[in-house]
């Protein structure tokens, strides 16, 4: 009887152990079919800026280096055709040693002289050529390739973000000899190392990809193919996993979706969620009175509660958690506790309202006083926080009219010029977690044409560049905090709302890929499998 | 009708370089460009430098009337040129679409026809009894349902019931008929049964006005048939306006099904064409512009012809 006992717990217990183990392990086969809200205009990634690029095109290549695939964070670099790096004592020279056996699509050996071309590309462009992150690496003097499986990066200075900046999803390795012949062939063409080749793109419909026989990472990719189906609009999106048409989506589904899709699938569906690396901001025209007076810009912060707003719009809308000037979660974000401390953030509502009626009165703004709020005529999340920003303002005796304008007509009509706005919603997304990116925004207009306040603040410019250069990861992030008290607290040039929330679907057969705080991140598409 | 056919024929012409001055100033006057767009909509960072490079790149630094004479030029040679937003020819990015768009409208058409026509005539023969009652609650149903929302009804139902969404890609009905009447079937049935509300209501109403003419009286008083009088003298003249109505109605669904084909998710024109307006693709929305213009023009036109078939003394005017 003994014997039968434990024989049968011995089965409990194998059964139990044994189904996560075998849903673990990856099964090779099948097409995984996604949807995808925007489509590539071109082909070339440095030279674009949209999702509706990388989704469907980052499976076909490879980059120098990749943030690792496996991290929640998204802030973790890894080699993707480089196997291993050193970096010089004095910080300035970066050697890469390349994988070896890395193939073109066409069969040619990948080789430094590749890495090169394509990095100089996207630093040193010949004239005509737009590459839109060319500011990111202008700490780079010149890129050498000693050897075909060597390449080096001489640095102007040393830079905390430089091993970063190479996991760029957008660096896309190039073949030279195409380059040299044609520096726009890679708009319309592709040719990569990727783990997926190139098969079909119909415009306005779909872009299908196939698994690449040849690939350097043996065993991988697991799936057979792909296939991205652009498709606009959101309720079709939903429709589509709902019908098992698309088996995920990789940008965001909203909380009212996540709830129908659960309440209609069941188990058929599961749900990844992230802090994402997107916010709205609020710019402050530092050019109009009274917004010069930093009294009046910190009465607006002081106004916002935040953290309620954290807890109500979440439900409704693609935002969550309150940040500082990095994503909650994430190596270099401000914990909440010190947070509180920052002007707009503290927990007393009351207090923070009472001292914003204060500071307005104190600056001579009347009880009543009207201006008008700018916003981008998108409707997620724009519209649920400009209504709960305006709400917010109205608390503390401020009259706040909103003024919608058409998305595509936003900047040109309104942040791009300062005689045109008082305030207005601003919008900030990365496509990796890296102060450099994330905060350079913020430094003066006379050296950054994104900064729509309009102000000049020596001391943050030369806190960016500290931190930048900053080593040190504790040196790095007093100055970060330095650097977020002054733009959030002592100045209140820019006001941060809440920062956007990932909510990914996937079919239950969808496994091997693990969400980050960016969109841009992790779609080669190389660890996802699909159960049977 | 030879004299009279060439007449409309060439009347078109200025009609269409009239659109195209048109829709060129207006693009230009609407404010934001491409480059912006491009460039910033995504909150990354974007240099004056390198969005200046692009405008170069496109043309969009030259004067207006340059960049008007060289779109033009290309009209003159049949060149609509290339999408500003995918560097793609502009045929390229039609052929598609204008196929799917084509089709959805036949099959829409031939929807609403084959029920506006039997049904308005059978409202007006039996006015006022609940066979008309019946035809104008369904025509009146079909109006006030915007052809979009019973799409998405559509869809719902399928998806709640059937557990099944129709395909997501077009598949041409050469390659595959059935996949791609699963595709455009629900669609067309969509917008057929709001444009046949359009059409019986005008049937009805031209049907019962002719049935009230003298002619009609005297064939019914010479004791010919219903089925003869209402065939061979009513129905023709009742037509007019019917078809001047399914033929309108044709032309706009060949570019102005945007939002049903956002429900339904399908690669059309009228897509297109929102896309191209949001993107600040002058190129495309012109050429765009120009070929709904062309449709609308040679619909009226053919429209025309039908009206000078049916009614003698309109090509005698």
């Amino acid at each position: 009887m003994m014997k039968q006992l434990v024989g049968f717990l011995a089965v409990v217990a194998g059964a139990l152990f044994a189904i996560p183990l075998q849903a673990q392990t990856p099964q090779y086969g099948g097409e995984l079919v996604f949807t995808v809200p925007s489509e590539p205009p071109s082909y070339d990634g440095p030279r674009e800026q949209t999702f509706g690029l990388i989704h469907p095109i980052a499976p076909h290549y490879n980059t120098l280096l990749r943030v690792d695939p496996t991290d929640p964070t998204g802030t973790k670099p890894i080699g993707d055709i480089a196997e291993s790096w050193t970096e010089s004592s004095d910080h300035l020279t970066f050697t890469f040693k390349l994988r070896r056996g890395v193939k073109f699509h066409d069969g040619d050996e990948m080789t430094s002289k590749d890495v090169k071309a394509s990095y100089d590309k996207i630093i040193f462009p010949p004239e005509g050529v737009a590459s839109v992150r060319k500011a990111t690496y202008l700490v780079v003097k010149e890129v050498e390739a000693p050897d075909p499986y060597t390449i080096r990066f001489k640095l102007k200075w040393p830079s905390g973000a430089f091993l970063q900046s190479l996991a760029s999803p957008w660096n896309f390795i190039y073949k030279a000899d195409i380059l040299a012949k044609d520096m726009h062939w890679y708009e319309s063409h592709i040719m990569g190392t990727g783990p997926f080749t190139f098969v079909e793109h119909v415009k306005g419909s779909h872009w299908v990809g196939k698994k690449n026989p040849n690939y350097w990472d043996k065993g991988k990719p697991y799936l057979d193919g792909y296939r991205a189906l652009f498709v606009r609009s959101h309720s079709a999106q939903v429709a589509a996993v709902r019908g098992e048409r698309s088996l995920t989506q990789f940008r965001s589904f909203t909380p009212a979706d996540k709830e129908a899709l659960t309440n209609a699938m069941g188990d058929k569906i599961k749900f990844q969620e992230s802090a994402w690396d997107c916010i709205l901001l609020v710019a402050i025209n530092h050019t109009k009175k009274p917004f010069d007076d930093k009294r009046v810009r910190r009465a607006l912060s002081l106004a916002l509660d935040r953290w309620s707003a954290a807890e109500t719009l979440s439900k409704i809308a693609i935002v969550k958690d309150v940040a500082g000037i990095q994503v909650p979660g994430t190596p270099w974000a401000t914990p909440p506790e010190e947070l509180k401390k920052l002007t707009g953030y503290w927990p007393d509502i009351d207090k923070s309202r009472a001292e914003a009626r204060r500071l307005l009165k104190e600056a001579g703004v009347p009880e009543g006083f009207t201006f008008t709020f700018y916003n981008r005529g998108t409707p997620m999340p724009y519209e649920p926080l400009a209504i709960w920003l305006i709400d917010q303002w109205r608390q503390v005796g401020l009259n706040v009219k909103q003024q919608v304008v058409e998305a595509a007509a936003y900047y040109g009509t309104v942040l791009r010029k300062p005689d045109a706005f008082d305030v207005a919603m601003d919008f900030q997304c990365g496509y990796i977690v890296e102060p450099d990116l994330d905060i350079y925004k913020f430094i003066s207009h006379d050296k950054n044409d994104d900064n729509y306040g309009y102000y000049t603040d020596r001391v943050l410019d030369e806190l960016y560049e500290k931190q930048s250069r900053a080593t040190d990861a504790a040196e790095r992030t007093r100055y970060l905090r330095q650097f977020e008290r002054r733009l959030l607290d002592e100045e209140a040039h820019y006001l941060m709302t809440l920062q956007w929330h990932r909510i990914i679907p996937q079919n239950a057969r969808v496994h091997g890929w693990q969400i980050t705080p960016s969109h841009y991140l992790n779609n080669q598409l190389d660890t996802v499998w699909l159960s049977k | 009708m030879t004299h009279y056919i060439l007449k409309r024929f060439l009347l078109m012409f200025p009609t269409l370089f009239g659109v195209a001055v048109l829709i060129f100033l207006l693009l230009r006057v609407v404010p934001g460009d491409i480059v912006e767009v491009r460039f910033m909509a995504q909150g990354q960072y974007s240099s004056e430098a390198v969005m200046a490079i692009e405008r170069a790149k496109l043309g969009l630094d030259k004067p207006l009337w340059q960049q008007f004479t060289t779109w033009m030029w290309g009209l003159l040679h049949l060149d609509f040129g290339v999408s500003m937003w995918t560097g793609a020819p502009i045929t390229e990015e039609l052929k598609l679409r204008f196929e799917l768009s084509l089709q959805l409208a036949i099959m829409a058409t031939v929807v609403a026809t084959l029920l506006a026509i039997p049904l308005g005539i059978l409202a007006a023969v039996k006015q006022d009894t609940w066979i008309d009652y019946a035809v104008r609650v369904f025509s009146i149903a079909g109006l006030a349902m915007p052809s979009f929302w019973l799409g998405i009804l559509m869809i719902l139902a399928m998806l709640i019931i059937f557990k099944w969404l129709p395909p997501m890609v077009f598949t041409s009905f050469w390659v595959n008929p059935w996949e791609n009447l699963a595709q455009l079937i629900w669609p067309a049935l969509a917008v057929g049964y709001r444009y046949s509300a359009v059409a019986t209501r005008m049937m009805r109403s031209a049907m019962l006005e002719v049935l009230r003419e003298d002619y009609i009286r005297t064939a019914r008083a010479k004791g010919l048939w219903l089925k003869l009088i209402l065939s061979r003298h009513a129905l023709k003249n009742a037509m007019l306006p019917v078809i001047t109505v399914i033929g309108l109605e044709f032309a706009f669904l060949m570019g102005g099904l945007v939002v049903t084909e956002q429900v339904f998710s399908l690669n059309g024109l009228g897509m297109l064409f929102v896309e191209a307006i949001s993107h600040r693709d002058y190129t495309l929305t012109q050429a765009l512009v120009l070929i709904v213009a062309s449709v609308f023009i040679f619909v009226n036109f053919a429209t025309d012809i039908a009206y000078a078939w049916l009614d003698p003394r309109i090509r005698y005017r």
